[in-house]
């Protein structure tokens, strides 16, 4: 049989190309980062102070993580203020974020655009829902809208900067952000709703590809009250927990010539703290893989807003307990961390949370050195910087989640070929369901 | 009823800010499928090349994200072949944009990340065959070093404003019975007449203002003398007060108006990502010209104290424009 290849993977953030050999015993599928990202090289010269506008290119959250990671080169503490208004922000990109992917889960066989069955979908499965469509729209543009206020613009936020943040909100934002919580917390609850009855409950539409499920590997999350990031086993016992600032110690990378993106896996230091753990990609594949993301923070079973916590009592009542690898719980995971950002948006945007006599406190002295660590809506980030004595960055090392889920996406990508290999599935099916399989990740 | 006209919407290298923002405009004005056909667009469609090759022609082509590798460069080359018209949309495909800035790097870091991926493969090999990947280029460039671009929609990402204008303007020509209720935020006048009488607008306009963004700017101008080079870090610059007069690097002065000065009204300094304005020939050094000129000293000893607190000046001016605006680096 001739290789398959799908060039066009809808609702990637990266480009990907997927390549599917299914002759020989095991067919083989490929999961490619088919474009370069150069984070040194765009980064390397230029003044530190200008990384949280630069790296906002890999996603919003990035230029969160990289402020955080000035405050502590700089060793500045951001007023109350900007930590609330910081964290505002990173809510509501987490609200933004989770309800575009569930925009696209909706609308995944047909065409958001006139309505129409997707070929390769049939007649069944989820209803073309135009009105919740336009619900969905509405909600990500009221985000949007109070990323702006928060973050000074909505997709390249640049209000972050080293000690705080840049502006005070206006009198009238204070308004309008009420308005927008409202109207985002009320939406999450119909949208539990129509989730729960058309998609992800048991007997639900997603119930054939809900019940696909990955093998048990590990996960990765952060813990922002002791700044540390946890790691735990396929059972969810814990292996390791460490300080960021060894993260690389902890995870090494992998290159293959097929990828222009590196495939994170976790380091084994058995031999001695010092020798140099560098695995092959089957290595990888068989018990070095981890993941990070929604679906790692449910795993780790830690504490949620009231709201999220009693959806997260129904995910476990349908879907069983903790750790959950299963796809269904991977998109439920999504909806609940929307519900729960809601619920913090609804308290952080009181005026009283987003008022305070100081918006920034001014570096004394530059240092050599920066780290930071955050929980991003896609998934635990670090950004590490060294700079010169003039604060030109000379040193840069990003993790990012698209390296950190890279392995992970490839394992998902040979299985779901191997699946719709098995069962015969047409090229498009195939596609349909290889977009669907990767969506939450 | 006037035939729709078929829309492709592409993305080389970059972000996906650029499609998020007309996909957004899709749902602000009730489905852009009352006018127009999106017949390709793999971010959201799905679509495979098979699918532009059946087609027999594409009336608009949206092409978003840098050239990067020969992928890139591939999809620029067949999809202009398909094109009527060419959009080149986001400071990415308009100037290179933010990827743009390696062309910059040391040239070891870019050899280096080359050979990474472009050398021969010296990893253990699996059994069997492995997928090649596409070649990244020796240099960044924009969409209009490859193909042929009549017009472009610049920002980082576009203003909504602006994308709304260029798809009426160019998309739906008189074909939108919505066309007259824009309302023409400060376009120039070619564009307002394109969206209002349905004729395409010249060849190389640019969808945002014409003048710089310091008109747009709601701090106040005063005099400039430029008495120190101040970093965003070092302190927090006056509320309201021009942010070059208080010594920040600010592109402003020679960057297109059309952001509304969102950036300065978040009191961060523009880094020109609408490009520079036509009466501009290289943005680089119209902006060391402008405030050299306004150094607050004569002693020569002072100005070369100042000149020498600047940093990465290059980096800083053309953050945005480096592979298409400066004039000694960018490629033909």
């Amino acid at each position: 049989m001739k290789e398959i290849t799908f060039d066009a993977l809808r609702w990637m953030e990266e480009p990907v190309r997927i390549k599917i050999f299914p002759d020989g015993e095991h067919p083989r599928g490929y999961f490619q980062i088919t474009s370069p990202r150069e984070v040194e090289g765009l980064c390397q010269g230029r003044p530190v102070e200008e990384l949280p506008r630069i790296l906002s290119i890999l996603s919003p959250a990035h230029h969160l993580a990289s402020a955080l990671a000035l405050d502590k080169l700089f060793g500045v503490e951001p007023p109350p203020l900007a930590v609330t208004m910081r964290e505002a922000l990173l809510q509501t990109l987490f609200f933004e974020n989770h309800l575009r992917k569930i925009y696209f889960l909706v609308s995944s066989r047909f065409d958001p655009l006139s309505s129409s069955i997707l070929p390769g979908n049939g007649t069944q499965g989820f209803p073309p829902s135009p009105h919740i469509l336009d619900e969905i729209m509405s909600h990500i543009s009221i985000a949007r809208e109070a990323v702006t206020l928060l973050g000074g613009r909505s997709d390249h936020p640049l209000s972050a900067v080293a000690g705080g943040v840049s502006r005070y909100l206006k009198e009238e934002n204070y308004e309008r952000l009420s308005h927008i919580y409202e109207s985002c917390l009320g939406f999450s609850l119909r949208l539990g709703e129509f989730l729960r009855q058309e998609i992800l409950g048991k007997d639900q539409a997603l119930s054939d590809l809900g019940a696909f499920s990955m093998a048990p590997m590990s996960f990765m999350t952060l813990s922002e009250a002791k700044d540390t990031v946890i790691l735990r086993g396929g059972l969810g016992q814990e292996l390791d927990r460490f300080s960021p600032d060894r993260i690389f110690q902890k995870i090494g990378l992998h290159r293959e010539s097929w990828s222009y993106e590196p495939l994170a896996y976790i380091q084994d230091h058995s031999g001695g703290p010092e020798l140099k753990d560098q695995v092959g990609l089957q290595a990888i594949f068989h018990d070095r893989c981890f993941f990070v993301g929604p679906l790692a923070r449910l795993n780790q079973d830690t504490a949620l807003t009231p709201l999220a916590e009693e959806e997260r009592q129904r995910l476990l009542g349908d879907r069983g307990p903790l750790p959950r690898f299963d796809l269904s719980s991977a998109f439920w995971s999504l909806f609940l961390e929307l519900l729960q950002a809601a619920e913090k948006m609804a308290e952080l945007y009181k005026k009283e949370n987003l008022t305070g006599p100081e918006i920034r406190n001014i570096p004394t002295e530059m240092g050599r050195e920066g780290q930071a660590a955050l929980e991003s809506p896609k998934g635990l980030i670090y950004h590490h910087y060294r700079v010169d004595e003039k604060g030109l960055v000379t040193d840069i090392a990003v993790l990012d989640t698209v390296t950190e889920n890279n392995a992970l996406r490839c394992l998902l990508t040979q299985k779901t070929a191997e699946i719709a290999l098995t069962r015969k599935h047409t090229t498009q099916e195939m596609k349909n369901f290889l977009e669907l399989v990767l969506l939450p990740f | 009823m006037p035939k729709k006209k078929k829309i492709a919407v592409y993305a080389a290298t970059g972000c996906r800010a650029c499609e998020q923002a007309i996909l957004d405009i899709h749902y602000q004005v009730g489905s852009l499928t009352r006018w127009a056909e999106l017949s390709f667009w793999p971010y959201i469609l799905g679509s495979e090349w098979k699918k532009l090759e059946e087609q027999s022609e594409i009336d608009v082509c949206f092409f978003t994200g840098a050239i990067r590798t020969s992928s890139d460069r591939q999809a620029a080359l067949r999809l202009r072949d398909k094109s009527r018209l060419m959009i080149a949309l986001g400071a990415c495909a308009a100037f290179g944009g933010l990827p743009g800035l390696v062309n910059m790097a040391p040239s070891e870091v870019r050899k280096e990340s080359r050979e990474e991926t472009n050398g021969p493969n010296s990893r253990t090999r699996e059994k069997g065959e492995e997928p090649n990947l596409p070649r990244m280029e020796e240099r960044v460039s924009a969409l209009s070093q490859v193909v042929d671009v009549e017009y472009f929609v610049p920002g980082c990402p576009p203003r909504q404003n602006f994308l709304w204008a260029a798809i009426q303007a160019i998309a739906f020509e008189t074909e939108s019975p919505v066309r007259l209720s824009f309302s023409a935020l400060r376009l120039p006048q070619a564009m307002a007449q394109a969206i209002t009488s349905g004729v395409l607008p010249p060849k190389g306009s640019v969808f945002s203002g014409e003048r710089a963004v310091c008109a747009s700017c709601a701090r106040t101008k005063e005099k400039k003398q430029f008495k120190e080079f101040a970093r965003p870090w070092q302190k927090d610059p006056d509320q309201g007060r021009c942010l070059l007069e208080q010594g920040f690097i600010c592109q402003g002065i020679v960057t297109r108006e059309g952001c509304g000065g969102v950036c300065t009204a978040a009191g961060l300094s523009c880094r020109g990502c609408f490009g520079k304005t036509d009466e501009v020939f290289d943005p680089g050094p119209k902006m060391v010209s402008a405030v050299s000129s306004t150094f607050d000293s004569d002693n020569p000893i002072e100005i070369a104290s100042t000149v020498d607190q600047f940093v990465d000046l290059a980096g800083t001016i053309y953050r945005y424009t480096l592979a298409s605006q400066c004039t000694l680096l960018s490629s033909p």
